[in-house]
C-alpha cells in the first residue's frame, strides 16, 4: 500500500517505522482478522497438519515426510530435552515441542513470500509464550518442591552469611519473577521486530532508489542484493531465536525440578 | 554439559546483572529522588553490580 503512496506522490522516501507493523484488519472492520493473528491460525493449521501426515503412516523404514518430521521431534527431545532438563524430560517434550516449531513457523513466515510477516513483532505474541514458559516452570518448581522449600530455594542461597541475603535476595526474585519472563519475551520480539524493520529498510530503500535519477537507479540493486543477503541472515536469527527461547524454557524448568540451584 | 549449557549459563548471568543493577540501582534513584540527593543512585547500581557478581560467582564458579 504505501509502496504505491510514494510512487505516486514522487516525495521523499519514507523510512519504515512502527506504522509498517499496525496492519489494517483483512476482513472489513473485524480488528480479530488482522495479518499477525491469521498467520497464527494458519501457522497452528500447518504445524498440525504436517505432524499429522507426516506420523500417519509410521513405518520402520520411514518416508521423507515421515522422515523430516521426526527430525525436528528428536532434535527438541534429544538436544533441548533430554540434555538439559534431563532425567523427567520426557513429560515437558510435548511443551516444548510445541513452542519450538510454533515459534519457528511464526519466525520463518517472516521471510516466507507473500506471508512476510513475523507475527513475534508484535510483544503481545511472545508476552503470552513467556507467561506460559513462566507458570509451567513454576508449578512444577512448587509441585516437585512444595511452595515454602521452592521459595526458598529461589530467595536464599545456601552457604552464605545471613548479612548478605539483604543484598542478593531482592536481585533473586525480580529475576526469577520478573527478568525472566521479561527477557525472555523481549528477546524473541526485539529480534523479530528488528529483522523485519531491516528488511524493509533495504527493500523499500531499493524500490524508492528505482524511481530517482539514473545514479540511484544503478544503486538500487546493491540495496536488493543487501536485501537477499539479509534474508538469509534473517532466517538464522528466526531460528536461532526459536531455539534459545525454547532452551531457556527448558533451562527454567530445569532449575525448578533441581533441588537447589 | 554441552554447548547448550553454556548457552543458558549465559543468559542466566545475563539476568542477574540485569536485575541487580535494576532493582540496586531502582532504590538508589528512589533514594535520591525522596531525600534530593544525586550520590544513592551510583551507589545503588554498584551496589548492584557487585552483588550480582557475587551471585553470579555463588551459582556457577564455586564448585
Amino acid at each position: 500500500m504505501r509502496k504505491f503512496a510514494f510512487a505516486e506522490s514522487g516525495e521523499g522516501f519514507v523510512p519504515p517505522s512502527t506504522a509498517d507493523f499496525n496492519l489494517p484488519p483483512v476482513f472489513g472492520n473485524n480488528e480479530f482478522t488482522t495479518k499477525p493473528i491469521l498467520l497464527v491460525l494458519f501457522s497452528v493449521i500447518l504445524i498440525s497438519a504436517f505432524f499429522i501426515i507426516s506420523s500417519r503412516k509410521a513405518l520402520v523404514v520411514p518416508s521423507k515426510l515421515q522422515f523430516a518430521g521426526e527430525s525436528v521431534y528428536a532434535f527438541v527431545r534429544n538436544s533441548i530435552g533430554e540434555e538439559i532438563i534431563g532425567r523427567e524430560f520426557m513429560r515437558f517434550v510435548p511443551f516444548l515441542f510445541t513452542l519450538f516449531t510454533f515459534i519457528i513457523t511464526n519466525n520463518v513466515f517472516g521471510i516466507v513470500p507473500l506471508l512476510q510477516f513475523p507475527a513475534m513483532s508484535h510483544v503481545s505474541f511472545p508476552y503470552v509464550l513467556a507467561i506460559f514458559s513462566f507458570i509451567v516452570f513454576h508449578y512444577v518448581g512448587i509441585k516437585k518442591q512444595g511452595l515454602g522449600k521452592y521459595l526458598k530455594g529461589i530467595a536464599f542461597m545456601p552457604g552464605v552469611p545471613k548479612f548478605v541475603y539483604i543484598l542478593l535476595t531482592p536481585i533473586e526474585i525480580a529475576t526469577f519473577f520478573l527478568v525472566r519472563p521479561l527477557t525472555l519475551s523481549l528477546r524473541l520480539f526485539a529480534n523479530m521486530f528488528a529483522g523485519h524493520l531491516l528488511l524493509l529498510v533495504f527493500i523499500l530503500g531499493g524500490e524508492h532508489m528505482l524511481s530517482g535519477g539514473i545514479g540511484l537507479k544503478l544503486i538500487a540493486p546493491f540495496a536488493f542484493a543487501f536485501g537477499i543477503g539479509m534474508t538469509f541472515f534473517e532466517f538464522m536469527v528466526q531460528c536461532l531465536q526459536a531455539y534459545i527461547f525454547t532452551l531457556l524454557t527448558a533451562l527454567f524448568i530445569a532449575g525448578a525440578l533441581a533441588d537447589e540451584h | 554439559m554441552g554447548r547448550s549449557n553454556e548457552e543458558g549459563a549465559m543468559w542466566s548471568i545475563f539476568g542477574y546483572l540485569l536485575s541487580g543493577l535494576v532493582i540496586w540501582g531502582g532504590i538508589g534513584w528512589a533514594l535520591d529522588n525522596w531525600l534530593d540527593k544525586n550520590f544513592f543512585l551510583l551507589g545503588g547500581l554498584l551496589l548492584g553490580a557487585g552483588s550480582s557478581l557475587y551471585l553470579t560467582w555463588l551459582r556457577f564458579g564455586r564448585n
